[in-house]
């Protein structure tokens, strides 16, 4: 069972390397991430992007990528359509984003799902390590439905429960988060939550369990209760998986990581493997971070597990 | 410039003490007003049922400290009786006590009868920083499920209007997002980036509005940079305004449970301020609360 972030990098230096293509490494940043995960042996790189620009970045970051595979390409979007084609082709195994808008991977994965017939709605699950908490919690979808309808929450939860089926979990708890309060009526993201339970009840989601617990209130103080002082916050209760209400509630929360003590590490799980999507203000020792995470993932998916 | 609680407590005091009235306290709620009072921020008017309340008030220290006790067993009418007291000047800040938060807020707004001032109102969640001294405004995390552009705009006139009671003459402003760009398929962005121009040709005065930005971006000024965002706003933000209440109550208490950040928060655009019991602020930082919804009636001579 993989409980922190320091598991996956330890897996991953025993499963790797795996073939990842990075899609314009041309930021240093980017360009240091890949030298280290290559140097600590969790990937074999195959770069794609403007050739003078990941050289200078390379050499800058003191990388020598005379002996990788390297593919020309200026346009972002085709970079990520070769990149994230490969990864279905089955050439290799997992991909991950340089410094080029995540919304152009985005669009390339839903294009080979929809090509592949595999019927995958394609989210981002994005884990926090917290201190305290004895496993990894992950928060969904963070990264591509703006505003997901009930069908779309419902292959959100699969996904990620596949992700957590992978990690080791053989039933993880899962809170389907809402504003509701006292005030205000009631909200879809609350009305989503109801009909979730449901399905979840009924086995839609395979192995798992929804919460009844909306709020970190409802979670961590359990119902009813005031927090006299903090010690009454019950941290490990937090489930595996948050459901969050939209893109804005997601990507707000998940990168409190730039102001809490939290780590954040991101990936889409696709059909057909792991992509790794850092923030492009992330610095390299999170991307290294995150490709530890795929490569971890990409094996498990490769043996069925 | 008031950086910290202790700094709200401080400046509360100075204020000498202001009446808050409290519709069917429960002996939570007596034991933080009797803090208060200790510390000669407030003398509570408390209404509910005479005689227990007596017997709660004489097992706290607030039976040697100002108060009134009036009797009313009935929970609606001693909402109404406190409604009344406020608009007739007789209390400077209204408590929710043991009433639901959707009576109070109800009656609160009721157009007739109510403490409506502003165009809408809101809620401000304040935060303390705990690697410096400085307070963060989020707003709305209560009251407005999903405000529009016009109701953003109020929204963020409220939180300006409280932080330039705690001192800050150009208040730095995020219009958070999921992203930092300008996104016609996310509606946020495009509030965000209006009331960023509305800022840029001073409708909020000397505010200093940022937005789209996303979280990293407001709270970094190095991601912000790597991102092509350059702002004085970013990494140094005094305000953070939400989209949506889902953002915005999730987000706070995030803060509190992940974050163990101090909280306390307010509801603006009223006549007179008025405390809401929020779960997830804890009871040291109630007295807070109180003192900076006295603070709020003492600067501003009213709340929105």
């Amino acid at each position: 069972m993989i409980k922190s972030l320091a598991d996956f990098s330890r897996i991953a230096r025993e499963k790797g390397p795996k073939k990842l293509a990075v899609l314009a490494p041309e930021d240093e940043e980017f360009m240091k991430a890949v030298k280290i995960s290559w140097e600590v042996g969790y990937i074999e790189p195959v770069l794609i992007g403007n050739e003078e620009k990941m050289e200078r970045v390379a050499e800058r970051v003191g990388f020598d990528i005379g002996k990788f595979r390297k593919i020309p390409g200026v346009d972002q979007q085709a970079i990520s359509d070769l990149g994230v084609g490969m990864l279905f082709s089955g050439e290799l195994s997992i991909v991950s984003k340089g410094q080029i808008p995540t919304s152009y991977v985005y669009r390339s994965i839903i294009r080979q799902e929809a090509k592949a017939g595999s019927g995958m709605t394609v989210s981002v699950v994005t884990f926090w390590e917290i201190p305290g908490v004895d496993h990894l919690v992950a928060f969904t979808d963070t990264g591509v439905n703006i505003k997901p309808d009930l069908k779309a929450k419902r292959e959100i939860i699969n996904n990620a429960v596949f992700v957590y089926h992978l990690m080791g979990y053989p039933r993880p708890k899962v809170a389907v988060l809402s504003g509701q309060r006292e005030v205000g009526g009631v909200l879809p993201s609350y009305r989503d939550f109801l009909a979730l339970k449901k399905s979840a009840a009924s086995g839609d989601f395979g192995e798992c369990e929804v919460v009844d617990a909306t709020s970190f209130t409802g979670i961590l103080l359990g119902g009813g209760v005031r927090m006299k002082d903090y010690s009454a916050v019950r941290l490990e209760e937090i489930p595996h998986i948050l459901v969050v209400p939209c893109l804005d509630t997601g990507n707000i929360i998940c990168k409190l990581d730039f102001f809490l003590d939290v780590t954040r590490s991101s990936l889409v799980a696709t059909s057909r493997g792991p992509v790794c999507v850092p923030a492009r203000s992330d610095f390299s020792e999170n991307i290294v971070q995150q490709i530890a995470m795929c490569v971890v993932l990409a094996d498990r998916m490769e043996k069925g597990a | 410039m008031i950086d910290s609680f202790k700094d709200i407590l401080t400046a509360a005091k100075q204020g000498g003490l202001k009446k808050a009235v409290v519709p069917f306290p429960g002996r939570e709620d007596i034991e933080v007003l009797s803090r208060a009072a200790a510390l000669g921020i407030v003398s509570p008017i408390l209404i509910g049922n005479e005689k227990s309340l007596k017997t709660f008030i004489g097992k706290t220290d607030l039976w040697s400290y100002p108060h009134e006790v009036l009797d009313e067993k009935d929970r609606k009418k001693a909402l109404n009786r406190a409604i009344a007291l406020m608009r007739e000047g007789k209390g400077d800040i209204l408590m929710q006590g043991g009433l639901t938060q959707r009576a109070l807020m109800g009656a609160v707004l009721d157009k007739e009868s109510g403490m409506k001032k502003a165009r809408v109102v809101s809620y401000a969640s304040v935060f303390q920083l705990l690697k410096r001294e400085k307070l963060i405004l989020v707003t709305d995390t209560f009251l407005n499920n999903n405000p529009g552009l016009v109701e953003k705009q109020a929204v963020l006139e409220n939180a300006l209007h409280l932080d330039r009671l705690l001192g800050v003459e150009s208040p730095k402003v995020a219009v958070l997002a999921a992203v930092e760009q300008v996104n016609p398929g996310i509606p946020s962005t495009l509030d965000a980036a209006i009331l960023s121009k509305m800022a840029e040709r001073r409708q909020f005065g000397k505010a200093l509005v940022e937005g789209p930005l996303d979280i990293d971006c407001a709270l970094s000024q190095a991601a912000a940079g790597r991102k092509g965002v350059q702002s004085v706003v970013t990494g140094n933000v005094d305000i953070y305004l939400v989209p949506e209440v889902d953002t915005g109550y999730l987000l706070a208490e995030a803060l509190v449970f992940f974050g163990k950040m101090p909280a306390v928060g307010v509801v603006l655009g009223t006549t007179k301020p008025v405390v809401l019991a929020l779960p997830f602020i804890s009871d040291e930082n109630r007295v807070v609360e109180i003192a900076l919804a006295s603070l709020t009636c003492r600067k501003g001579g009213d709340n929105g």
